[in-house]
């Protein structure tokens, strides 16, 4: 078991290990490049779960033969015991809608602490289901609402209650039953905060560990009731779903802008994990034992994301182009490697020489894979105190440098050239939901949010030199007093600039920025897949494929999950 | 009604922003709010009585340094609230107490005094001690003092209603004290005429902490609504282009 001091040595120091640059590291779209890999939160969740042997058990199963009513499971952790309660409404096909603005949902749910009796349930039922209009209190910790993936989910059921298994090729093209469009965390709507999470449900007290639950929960419970409606619809001939169908379906979701302002807003959490991530890799190319085994393993994941590629089913032409391009990085890598390879440095070098972004990253989440005994123990280290202090005695001079150093990326950008701050971001009135605008549309511009960390940077270089000038003997603490606009940016500053990794090197207020990067980086650590983007701003992917099943928990569990394939149907070879 | 803390802080940063507070400062406003609230010391009262001002701030000029030397400095607030300047001038002392082992920083014509305690509290964290002294008011004068020592995450907080005659200058004054050597505790005295006196310890703040963070904030539905109203302010008027932007179908 490693310590915070020991990851620090690995990190900083004469004994650091061989860490890539945040030049290479920390540029947009090489973070928008990246894939799932074990330390994604999904894959440590479950990981948890499958050890602790959780016990969830349903404990009020009242649906109708439509799979209408309410469902609540009992989860028993090592450290408590919680609720998962669900709330399942008819839905009208023309109210059917994935945007956050929506105001109904198939499915509801919350994850609450405790058992929930008959009083509480009520005042759940006479909330959870409103969503952004409802409230709750500080018991719930997760809240959230999915809808069906109609054609997909009227299949299945039809399948199942004619006694036939579902087409395992269609379930390749949407690989789920529902699709989440929202989960709602960190005291939104009355919820407890994300402070008494981590204090009091150490179950959950990872980043998002809650939020992932309620997914796989979802996607347990989207087996359940699929199953339930084509049992009473044809209990003669209704057939249950195989467990290796089963396992192959995940949960669909469909992320949009908001997420792109929390990673902008949260940049000492968006380091530590891409510190844990980095540190794994650099273990991987310093200590990583190359031998047969390593030899073969790679082998059979470079041929097992090149068919979970194929598999990925999209319409957009960029994403085509870019799982194009994966293949053929990973037939290169496979034919590169076929005689063996002595170490990862060497063969990552070859990557970056031979590779696109995404090929780099893939290879980078399959050295993952292969090394548990190095990777899987940084998974407790995904948290961070999320202090942006400024430093007050440091001298101006030390703060010029800083800037000219961890932020020459900024400084390099001309932000007066034509459309390098064209976009702005702002937040609609319609449910606060974060948009992407044009500083064409006078409102939009004058209510933007803060986002252009790297402008904002140059800015406060320039009034720093004008200042240095003038007081060069000045500390930061007295700049603070006569320059009180900087001091966001400047806390800001001091404060990246004490990570290994800091803040994302782009111009988000550029016109050609694509928020999509930042989209995917957050999803590829929370280890979704399937990426299929429906514009330049949302995207559709595929949670918890291939995981185990709640049946699963209590057996032996090989943690293999990672770029699932689908399973042989009967008759296949 | 019931809140989360981070509800608070939420609608709080939206109301400093739209109330043209800079990029930072309304970080720190809401913060400061939420800090005094989330640990028993009705940040909430304190807000209500500030709302109606905050965005006469925008009018007034910045703090400025009237006199400083190493060890000392008095600044200038302008009749600001303390929830945009005074964290850069706890910040000051904190360096000058760095460079000289303990150094003292005076603030003239700054309201809202109390929400020094975030500022206090962050600057402990940080392994420096601090402590603050104001009185506030003309009939009657209290008077308020807090500390924190280097390392320590809450500070204790004392006030007491005096007989004191109202100063007819500098009525807005808080002096603050830092030290990188010295571990400052403050406690009124029990001088004659101080009455209603209360002091809390810093284990008591921490316990009021703890009560926040399992049950959340209660806080009166029209503050509630005027905070959220005046935060309006950042929120763009929807249009159909405007849907289509944020990636609709």
């Amino acid at each position: 078991m490693t310590t915070t001091t020991a990851i620090q040595a690995s990190m900083r120091g004469e004994h650091a290990l061989p860490l890539r640059p945040p030049s290479q590291v920390m540029d947009l779209e090489r973070l928008g490049a990246m894939h799932q890999s074990r330390l994604s939160f999904m894959r440590t969740l479950i990981r948890r779960i499958m050890r602790e042997r959780w016990a969830i058990e349903p404990i009020k199963f009242e649906l109708d033969a439509d799979g209408y009513g309410t469902v609540i499971y009992e989860v028993q952790a090592p450290n408590g015991l919680y609720s998962f309660v669900l709330f399942s409404d008819y839905l009208s096909p023309e109210e059917r809608n994935d945007r956050v603005i929506a105001t109904k949902w198939d499915l509801t749910m919350a994850l609450v602490e405790g058992r929930v009796e008959a009083d509480y349930l009520e005042q759940l039922r006479q909330n959870v289901p409103k969503q952004e209009a409802g409230r709750v209190d500080a018991r719930v910790f997760v809240l959230s609402r999915a809808n069906r993936s109609a054609r997909n989910f009227d299949y299945v059921v039809e399948q199942l209650a004619n006694g036939q298994q579902p087409d395992i090729e269609r379930i390749k093209n949407v690989g789920y039953l529902y699709r989440t469009t929202a989960v709602y965390g960190s005291g939104k709507l009355g919820m407890a905060d994300w402070e008494k999470v981590r204090t009091k449900h150490l179950d959950f007290a990872r980043p998002f560990a809650g939020e992932m639950f309620v997914c796989l929960m979802l996607r347990n419970f989207s087996l359940l009731q699929a199953e339930h409606i084509a049992r009473h619809r044809s209990p003669q001939r209704f057939q249950p779903m195989q467990d290796e169908i089963k396992r192959y379906f995940g949960i669909g979701n469909s992320t949009g802008l908001g997420m792109a302002p929390y990673l902008v807003n949260h940049p000492l959490l968006i380091n530590q994990w891409v510190e844990m991530r980095e540190l794994a890799l650099a273990r991987i190319r310093a200590l990583g034992c190359v031998n047969s085994r390593v030899q073969q393993e790679l082998s059979s994941l470079i041929e097992r994301c090149a068919q979970h590629t194929r598999d990925t089913v999209t319409e957009d032409d960029w994403q085509t182009d870019n799982n194009r391009q994966v293949l053929e990085d990973l037939a290169a890598l496979q034919q590169h490697t076929a005689a063996g390879f002595d170490n990862w440095d060497a063969l990552l070098g070859w990557s970056e020489a031979n590779c696109s972004l995404q090929g780099q990253e893939m290879l980078v989440s399959i050295a993952l894979e292969i090394y548990p005994e190095l990777v899987d123990e940084l998974e407790d280290f995904h948290s961070a105190e999320e202090n942006l202090d400024l430093d007050p005695l440091m001298p101006l001079q030390e703060l010029k440098q800083i800037i000219e150093t961890r932020y020459a990326w900024a400084l390099e950008i001309d932000f007066t050239a034509e459309g390098a701050r064209e976009t702005c971001w702002y937040r609609s009135e319609e449910k606060m939901e974060p948009r992407l605008g044009s500083v064409a549309d006078a409102e939009a511009k004058q209510k933007q949010m803060a986002l252009g960390v790297g402008y904002a940077v140059s800015k406060c270089y320039e009034q720093l030199c004008g200042y240095i000038a003038e007081h060069p003997e000045h500390t930061t603490a007295r700049f603070m007093v006569a320059r009180p606009k900087m001091r966001g940016i400047v806390r800001r500053i001091q404060s990246m600039s004490r990570c290994v990794y800091g803040d994302i090197q782009a111009n988000l207020l550029d016109r050609n920025i694509l928020p999509m990067h930042l989209l995917r980086c957050k999803l590829a650590f929370f280890g979704v897949g399937k990426f299929d983007p429906r514009s330049r701003l949302w995207v559709r992917n595929t949670m918890f494929q291939g995981a185990p099943l709640l049946e699963d928990i209590g057996k032996p569990f090989s943690d293999d999950w990672f770029m699932p394939l689908a399973p042989l149907q009967s008759g296949q070879h | 009604m019931n809140i989360s803390m981070n509800e608070l802080k939420a609608a709080l940063r939206r109301c400093f922003e739209a109330s043209q507070y800079f990029v930072g400062n309304y970080e720190d406003a809401a913060n400061m709010i939420l800090w005094l609230e989330k640990h028993g010391l009705n940040g909430l009262g304190e807000l209500q009585r500030g709302l109606p001002y905050i965005d006469e701030d925008r009018e007034k000029a910045l703090s400025s340094v009237i006199y400083e030397d190493s060890t000392s400095a008095i600044i200038d607030s302008h009749g600001r609230s303390a929830l945009n300047c005074i964290a850069a001038s706890v910040d000051l002392a904190h360096a000058k107490a760095l460079e000289n082992g303990i150094a003292t920083v005076t603030v003239h014509n700054c309201h809202n005094r109390k929400f020094i305690l975030k500022a206090l509290t962050d600057r402990g964290r940080c392994g420096i001690s601090v402590a603050a002294y104001w009185q506030n008011g003309s009939g009657p004068v209290t008077e308020h003092a807090a500390a924190i020592k280097a390392g320590e995450r809450y500070p204790s907080y004392s006030e007491a209603t005096t007989d004191l005659p109202a100063s007819t200058d500098d009525k807005q004054a808080l002096t603050i004290i830092c030290s990188s050597r010295v571990d400052l505790a403050v406690s009124l005295q029990a001088s004659k005429g101080n009455r209603n006196a209360r002091h809390i310890s810093a284990e008591q703040v921490e316990k009021n902490k703890q009560q926040s963070v399992e049950s959340g904030i209660e806080i009166a539905p029209d503050l509630w609504d005027e905070i959220n109203r005046i935060g309006a302010g950042v929120l763009v008027e929807n249009s159909e282009l405007s849907r289509q932007g944020a990636g609709g179908r």
